[in-house]
């Protein structure tokens, strides 16, 4: 990628199309990682335009009503399973790890290697079901049973890719955990370890724990339908809220998978851009552990009207409001760590702020949909579908670029245009803002999601929506090609741009292949300034 | 914002707005400060940051004081959702089965229809299924969803304090035409829904209360018979002399147009054979009810649209099948009857088929043992329906042409 001109001695240096794909070098897992999910973000991007573009008018617009059906669950399976449940932790994840705990390289640098060579597999087997079979499945990505069971698209081969990429994930999860307990160096201890670190460290947790549910409940989705076995299915005589269960007790923790690792990133831009030390690190620390645990008990609350007793929805709602806790306190403690700091409004922290507003924008509309009430009028309604994108999209999506603005320079060895970059922000800002506040306007008013047509009053607020998706297309287009053209052949940089405290800035940009040439003993916290200045 | 006319759905508002306040504060407060601190403490202003590792009083203070609100917001999500649930005693009850991509309702007595139409004031309770899918019934002005579950009742409730129509949607993905599953409800005053569920079905008793509600029989019999004015049934195409006030005499064909005018004006022409005595009915009678007994005394058969074709809009039929030649989700009512049809049985094989009154009977009882080539094997069975009932559709279905192969 960086060809000739990267750094001789750095972690590019070695040649050839095999370096790369049998590498165990985490930092080359990582980039292969944001490449493909990168690549897959816009695949899954322009599957959204067409959505968007088809849903301009009421009626028919540009396709058929099947074909949307399909294009709503790649769009979905896509994101979801390709794109942002990877997103940070194995890409940024891999590369940054072992150099904010001075190693070097995770635990088990193979069993990485193997994890991607699963998400490629996985990715290869999700194209295989859009191309063979009766074409690609149309069920949504939440494939609800019997629905699920009855369609004659390509449900299995759509989950036995879920399934493959569920295993990166978990192997990731497992090497991340052993990572941080072992691979420390010394005197770091754990009131040392970075914020990024603390967020990957609960995720992978869950990764762990979580995945193998949806794992088998994938693999009885395919006996249901291959061998006929009857799991879910009335008709052959299965439960279909017992799939509901099972499939949400994995995807609600999901959620948090998403999103963690982004907080993670926002806890470690903020403190260096601010030039103190974060507000409450042990409770940010904490905070992402609850978030993890309570996060694994609120699950049924995508299910208040699935036909579950009123018991079950008291006890869900109640725990869903607890999680909310964790969350709003980071959002107070990042605001506070702006109070009195000496700020650089750079790029990353653009990105950043974004986040915290847009992440917030989402969050709160988890208030009302956690409240047993006023979920059963917005369930299934266009206001889930603006909820959940501000916190996915507004939320880890900002924290993946806010990430790729802090840490390429150092992964690539060269700056983008700061100002474009901004500009680019600010764009995206308003543009998600124009995209999904219309959907919480029109799901209030009772438009449902996964709807081809719909009825006139909808109209103009889904006018206003398709063009917010279109000002999202130009803010991506510009924060790419500045990137792509900085990271290329923009000026050079030193170790530490941004006069940050923790250890990957001690090294050259971009890193030799081994790390560090000496294991470093740390003394100091990782946002901790004292003598730390950006390079000039 | 219309008024709410469902009392637990204006707990569901409530709610709404309680958390709304809360959330919207709070996002204020927090890209306010946000925007702020950034402002104020950019480092050309404070080029020297101060160090706050923490306050343990404020944490507790953002943790404890939101934990209370939340709570606050769980109560109300939670009490309301109560109230949506809680079905009062005596509620009438609707039974409401949800299919690929229609909704039948039942009520109390058997009535079946395609439109939810319930009393003004009355608790309804929704015993509510699915003959396929998940679907989820959902009207947005009641504040009201509930999935409709196979193998499962699932229920809900409600109680419209005025008349209005709602729009019900389907909430639950569920395939090809979800977005298109819609139907009505519909609150009427309760007396006109007693009436509504009363007849239809019993349309010659209806049309006999009509004649008897507006003072005709006293004077014309409904079964042939003679009294002071002519007989009224099967007089559609009867020819007959008339006599005009003028002394003059016309014959006429009965049609649709001499009727209305023997009942608005019945002294411009006279029958012969009968004295001119009938009183006038302008502005006495409404225009349905006219058009009602207009039609019974043409055909002497139900005062309605085809008898089959009730049936079929109550049953779901034209949510997938059209009767205008265009391919919705299965082939089109237009020319099906005596058309010939390629179809695949259950074993694969072809045969090819005229669609005559056996063939279309046994496809709405058995749908899938003989599969047009190229349609997919999705129509429901309907074998829930009598002799009399298939026999209707059959007819509905033979009336839209081209006709023919009639055979039993």
């Amino acid at each position: 990628m960086n060809d000739a001109s990267a750094a001789p001695g750095s972690f590019w240096a070695a040649r050839g199309l095999a370096s790369w794909l049998f590498t165990t070098d985490h930092k080359r897992i990582g980039l292969l990682y944001l490449w493909c999910v990168l690549g897959f973000f816009i695949v899954g991007v322009v599957l959204g335009l067409l959505i968007r573009l088809e849903l301009i008018a009421p009626g028919p617009t540009i396709m058929g009503a099947q074909t949307y059906n399909a294009m709503f669950t790649l769009h979905g399976v896509i994101m979801i399973f390709l794109v942002v449940i990877p997103s940070i932790p194995a890409s940024f994840g891999n590369i940054i790890l072992p150099l904010h705990l001075g190693a070097e390289d995770v635990a088990f640098p193979r069993l990485n290697m193997f994890s991607w060579w699963l998400y490629a597999l996985g990715a290869a087997t999700a194209l295989a079901a859009l191309f063979t079979g009766d074409g690609p499945p149309d069920t949504g990505w939440t494939f609800y049973v019997p629905f699920s069971a009855v369609t004659s698209t390509n449900v299995s081969v759509a989950v036995a890719a879920v399934f493959i990429l569920g295993f990166s994930s978990i192997l990731t999860g497992l090497n991340f955990i052993v990572t941080i307990h072992r691979l420390r160096a010394p005197g770091l201890t754990w009131t040392r370890l970075s914020l990024f670190a603390w967020a990957l460290y609960a995720t992978a947790w869950i990764q762990l724990l979580a995945t193998p549910i949806l794992g088998i409940t994938g693999l009885l989705i395919i006996a249901e339908r291959v061998l006929d076995m009857g799991v879910f299915d009335p008709a052959r005589g299965g439960d279909p809220i017992l799939y509901q269960h099972l499939f949400w007790i994995y995807s609600h923790p999901a959620v948090y998978i998403m999103v963690l690792p982004a907080m993670g990133v926002i806890s470690d831009i903020i403190p260096v851009f601010a030039r103190k030390a974060i507000f409450g690190y042990k409770t940010i620390a904490f905070s992402s552990l609850a978030i993890a645990f309570a996060g694994s008990l609120v699950w049924a609350h995508h299910m208040f009207v699935s036909g579950m007793s009123d018991t079950a929805v008291m006890v869900f709602s109640l725990l869903t409001f607890v999680v909310a806790i964790p969350s709003a306190v980071k959002v107070f403690n990042w605001v506070s760590t702006l109070y009195k700091g000496s700020i650089h409004m750079e790029p990353p922290l653009v990105f950043a702020l974004g986040f915290i507003f847009l992440f917030t924008m989402g969050g709160i509309t988890g208030l009302v949909l956690g409240a047993a009430g006023t979920d059963m009028h917005t369930h299934d309604t266009y206001f889930v579908v603006g909820h959940f994108h501000y916190v996915i999209f507004g939320g880890t999506g900002m924290g993946l670029f806010a990430a790729m603005h802090y840490w390429l320079p150092k992964v690539h060895g060269r700056m983008y245009n700061k100002r474009v970059a901004t500009w680019a922000a600010l764009i995206l800002i308003v543009g998600m803002n124009g995209l999904y506040f219309p959907m919480y306007v029109m799901g209030l008013a009772g438009m449902p999601r996964r709807y081809y047509d719909y009825l006139p009053q909808y109209t103009a607020m889904h006018e206003a929506s398709t063009v917010g998706s279109w000002v999202v297309a130009a803010g991506l287009a510009l924060m790419f090609a500045n990137l792509w053209r900085g990271l290329r052949s923009g000026p050079r940089v030193g170790p530490n741009p941004w006069g940050a405290a923790t250890l990957e800035w001690t090294l050259p940009s971009p890193p030799p292949a081994h790390n560090f040439p000496a294991e470093p003993v740390v003394d100091r916290g990782p946002y901790d300034f004292r003598g730390v200045r950006a390079d000039d | 914002m219309t008024e709410q006319l469902f009392s637990a759905a204006s707990e569901v508002d409530r709610a709404f707005l309680f958390i709304l306040a809360f959330a919207v504060g709070a996002l204020v407060l927090v890209t306010a400060l946000m925007l702020y601190f950034s402002w104020r403490y950019h480092h050309t202003r404070n080029p020297e940051a101060v160090e706050i590792p923490g306050s343990l009083g404020l944490e507790l203070l953002w943790t404890i004081l939101p934990t209370a609100i939340v709570m606050a917001m769980f109560w109300f999500g939670w009490t309301s959702f109560k109230a949506m649930r809680t079905v009062p005693e005596g509620a009438m009850e609707v039974g409401v089965e949800a299919r690929m991509w229609s909704w039948a309702f039942t009520y109390p007595g058997g009535r079946r229809s395609a439109e939810l139409v319930v009393p003004v004031g009355g608790d309804v309770k929704l015993a509510m299924t699915s003959r396929d899918v998940i679907h989820s019934f959902y009207v947005p002005a009641l504040r009201l969803k509930m999935d409709t579950v196979p193998g499962l009742t699932t229920t809900a409730w409600f109680n419209i304090a005025a008349p209005g129509e709602f729009d019900i949607l389907c909430a639950e993905y569920c395939g090809l035409k979800h977005a298109n599953m819609i139907t009505t409800l519909r609150a009427v005053p309760e007396e006109d829904f007693r009436q509504w569920l009363a007849g239809a079905d019993a349309a010659s008793a209806r049309a006999g209360e009509l004649f008897s509600a507006y003072g005709c029989t006293a004077c014309h019999d409904l079964g042939g018979g003679q009294g002071l004015g002519p007989p009224l049934d099967a007089l559609g195409g009867r020819t007959g002399d008339v006599l005009l006030p003028d002394g003059g005499r016309r014959r006429i064909t009965v049609d649709a147009d001499y009727l209305r005018r023997a009942m608005l004006d019945p002294g411009a022409e006279i029958a012969e054979g009968y004295e001119a005595m009938m009183p006038s009915y302008q502005d006495q009678i409404p225009e349905a009810d006219l058009e009602a007994m207009i039609r019974w005394m043409l055909t002497g058969d139900t005062a309605g649209p085809p008898p089959g074709r009730e049936l079929a809009e109550a049953e779901g039929c034209m949510s997938c099948h059209s009767t205008d030649g265009s391919s919705i989700a299965g082939p089109s009512f237009r020319d099906l009857a005596g058309s010939v049809r390629r179809v695949r049985d259950q074993s694969g094989a072809v045969h090819e088929v005229v669609a005559d009154d056996a063939y279309l009977g046994q496809s709405i009882l058995d749908p899938g043992a003989l599969v047009v080539e190229g349609e997919t094997p999705i129509m429901p069975e309907y074998d829930y329906l009598d002799a009399e009932q298939v026999a209707r559709l059959v007819e509905y279905i033979r009336s839209l042409g081209p006709g023919g192969g009639a055979q039993p």
